[in-house]
């Protein structure tokens, strides 16, 4: 397996020495690698002197383990992970799974020593966001509920910033929008601009409606609501399969579901599954190679009265107004 | 009883200098150098301003007038391009140089890019919600962006300002449209509202260089004479979208210029020829009227929007929407 040690951060004196460690070189905002192994694309933007922004989209034909070992302690890394494949993240000795079907979300403090392998065969999308830990705190006070934890939660003899986490469906529909635009030039830089800003203030949003799930919910049962999300994932294209089922499937009772899945999501089971829907119908939509006809049947709405129905309430514009106006 | 019109003179910068003008102008209050205030007897609500880099930077009006104002930005010879979206629940009245043209909804012609020694005035309904975003965007930092997308030589004469202006008037397209419906359901004060802001801009100006890069380049210097007169006819046809076409002849006169020239020019601003501009504008209000309710059978709107023949408007709104007009119509009228 290859090894390779490096470190991130806000400022950019890391990126020489990833480069070398994966053995690549840098150009421009690149780093290049001619290694067939790790083919695809490694962008890195500092956006402010606060916030740098690192994209990594390659596909592995060897297993690697990255480990972080960082110099500098003054900054978050949020790790917005849509891997496919196997990847998984050590931490204290602890593996956890981590990409699209696991934990997406990581967040680091600098200071935590990781291990992150990546299998052969397996293609990651992440974007690491880096964030001086003054900045990060600006933003918390701006929550009231966190005024008065804020201190202690920077106070690193006091606390260690990490969690895992999952990303909140517009924050998966920021990624694939960025993975859509071409990677490179300024407006690439735009681009890369508008998803992290925006993948920060949804994690804001979350973390304002998290804490008291964290409190009250055993690990397991997120888990199984994880899982469950999974399971509907993967059934897009089928009807929604009832909370009986999916209650039976997560070994819990139909209200203890429906309760802690909300919570989790902060959406209903089947409002999950019809915006993911939804989503998926509007990106079949914008190839212009599928009627609305081919795509409602392809994801089981009704007919297509129904679908442009729920478009419509979805997104404003009923699916042939945007297709006409995109 | 007419009341007297307030009128209000600014202009805009990059940076957050102007809004000093509205505080001294009409009494509005600045909190941390971004969110703006209108004084209760003026208006409700206000503005946030907010630089997202050193190109670009955001204005997000949502405001609720109470008397009638003039508000004008006059022409600067500041270093940016200014784009708008309105996307208020009532038509906002714009004008440019001497023509009023509407944005908004009913209108839908939402979006606006212009340079910032235009001039503009805007006079906003009174008691109905404006809601609206401009971006501020440097000039060499739009050139730089657009450069990315087209050959070196056509870029460089687009930019050129002895040869050309930068002009375009347009509905919103959807993404962005999607985009700040999103925008508009989130409180000015929520935390993570900056975040989102300076999300929305970007994504906006990234939009906008995918969408001009597929606009046919005119290039062609524009008078505000031109400006007028081009902005006259469009909204002769927007106005009378009941009727048939008159013409290009009839509207070449109206903008009193030779026939070829006004079709060049009514192309670049409007970015489609004044009969498909007709056409398009015609049969979103057709669109409009199907699930009005007001209507009971294809033909009644089709006599409504002036076809003498409804096989003939059923055939082109299919063409343009993809679904028959007796389908819109029978699922309105079937509604409870």
């Amino acid at each position: 397996m290859k090894e390779v040690i490096h470190q991130y951060g806000v400022e950019l004196d890391w990126v020489a020495g990833l480069a070398a460690g994966i053995g690549g070189y840098v150009e421009g905002n690149y780093i290049r690698i001619a290694d067939e192994a790790q083919q695809g694309n490694r962008y890195v933007l500092q956006i402010n002197d606060q916030l740098t922004a690192f994209i990594i989209d390659v596909t592995y034909r060897q297993d690697v383990v990255y480990k972080l070992r960082n110099t500098r302690n003054d900054f978050v890394g949020l790790y917005f992970n849509l891997s496919e494949g196997d990847s998984i993240h050590i931490l204290n000795e602890v593996t956890r799974s981590f990409g699209k079907w696991g934990y997406n979300l990581g967040i680091f403090d600098a200071s935590l020593n990781g291990d992150f392998q990546v299998k052969s065969g397996s293609t990651t999308y992440m974007i690491a966001i880096f964030i001086k830990k003054s900045a990060l705190k600006q933003y918390l006070l701006k929550i009231p509920e966190h005024h008065q934890i804020v201190e202690s939660v920077f106070n690193s003899e006091l606390n260690t910033i990490v969690r895992f986490d999952r990303m909140s469906n517009h924050a998966w529909w920021l990624m694939n929008e960025l993975r859509k635009a071409p990677p490179s030039g300024p407006l690439y830089d735009v681009y890369i601009t508008g998803t992290v800003y925006g993948l920060i203030a949804d994690y804001l949003d979350q973390i304002i409606n998290q804490e008291i799930i964290i409190e009250q919910v055993f690990p397991e049962d997120v888990g199984h609501i994880i899982s469950s999300q999974a399971y509907l994932s993967a059934h897009i294209e089928n009807a929604f399969p009832g909370i009986h089922f999916l209650a039976g499937e997560a070994n819990m009772s139909e209200t203890k579901y429906k309760k802690l899945f909300k919570k989790i999501n902060g959406i209903t089971p089947h409002g999950f599954f019809q915006s993911n829907k939804l989503s998926y119908a509007k990106e079949m939509l914008e190839t212009g190679q599928f009627t609305i006809g081919e795509i409602a049947d392809k994801f089981g709405f009704f007919d297509s009265t129904h679908l442009i129905e729920q478009f419509k309430n979805t997104y404003g514009v009923p699916p042939k107004e945007y297709l006409s106006q995109l | 009883m007419t009341e007297e019109r307030i009128e209000f003179c600014y202009h805009y910068t990059l940076g957050p200098e102007w809004q000093q003008q509205i505080v001294a102008g009409i009494g509005a209050t600045l909190k941390d150098n971004k969110i703006l205030t209108m004084p209760g007897n003026i208006a409700d609500g206000g503005s946030i301003f907010l630089e997202v880099n050193p190109g670009l930077s955001v204005l997000l009006l949502d405001m609720t007038f109470k008397v009638p104002v003039a508000i004008t930005r006059i022409p600067t010879d500041h270093n940016y391009y200014m784009v708008y979206f309105d996307i208020g629940d009532e038509i906002t009245t714009h004008i440019i140089g001497n023509t009023v043209h509407k944005a908004g909804y009913h209108a839908k012609l939402g979006m606006g890019f212009m340079d910032c020694s235009m001039q503009g005035v805007i006079m906003p309904p009174i008691g109905k919600r404006s809601y609206s975003l401009r971006l501020l965007i440097q000039k060499g930092y739009l050139k730089e962006l657009a450069a990315s997308t087209r050959d070196l030589e056509t870029n460089n004469l687009l930019f050129d300002e002895s040869k050309n202006t930068l002009l375009f008037y347009s509905h919103i397209d959807s993404r962005s449209k999607i985009l700040l419906s999103q925008l508009k359901e989130n409180d000015f004060t929520s935390p993570s509202f900056e975040l989102k802001l300076k999300s929305t801009a970007s994504y906006l100006l990234g939009y906008l260089m995918e969408r001009a890069s597929r606009f046919e380049p005119i290039i062609n210097k524009l008078s505000n004479q031109d400006i007028e007169r081009i902005f006259l006819t469009s909204e002769y046809l927007m106005e009378n979208l009941l009727s048939e076409f008159p013409g290009l002849q009839k509207m070449a006169d109206m903008a009193e210029m030779s026939v070829s020239k006004y079709k060049i020019l009514f192309k670049k601003i409007l970015k489609d020829s004044p009969n498909q501009f007709f056409l398009n504008e015609k049969l979103l209000l057709a669109q409009q009227l199907l699930s009005s309710g007001n209507f009971s059978s294809v033909q009644e709107v089709a006599y409504e929007l002036g076809y003498s023949s409804p096989n003939y408007f059923t055939k082109v709104y299919k063409n343009m929407f993809q679904v028959l007009p007796g389908d819109i119509l029978e699922k309105q009228n079937s509604k409870p």
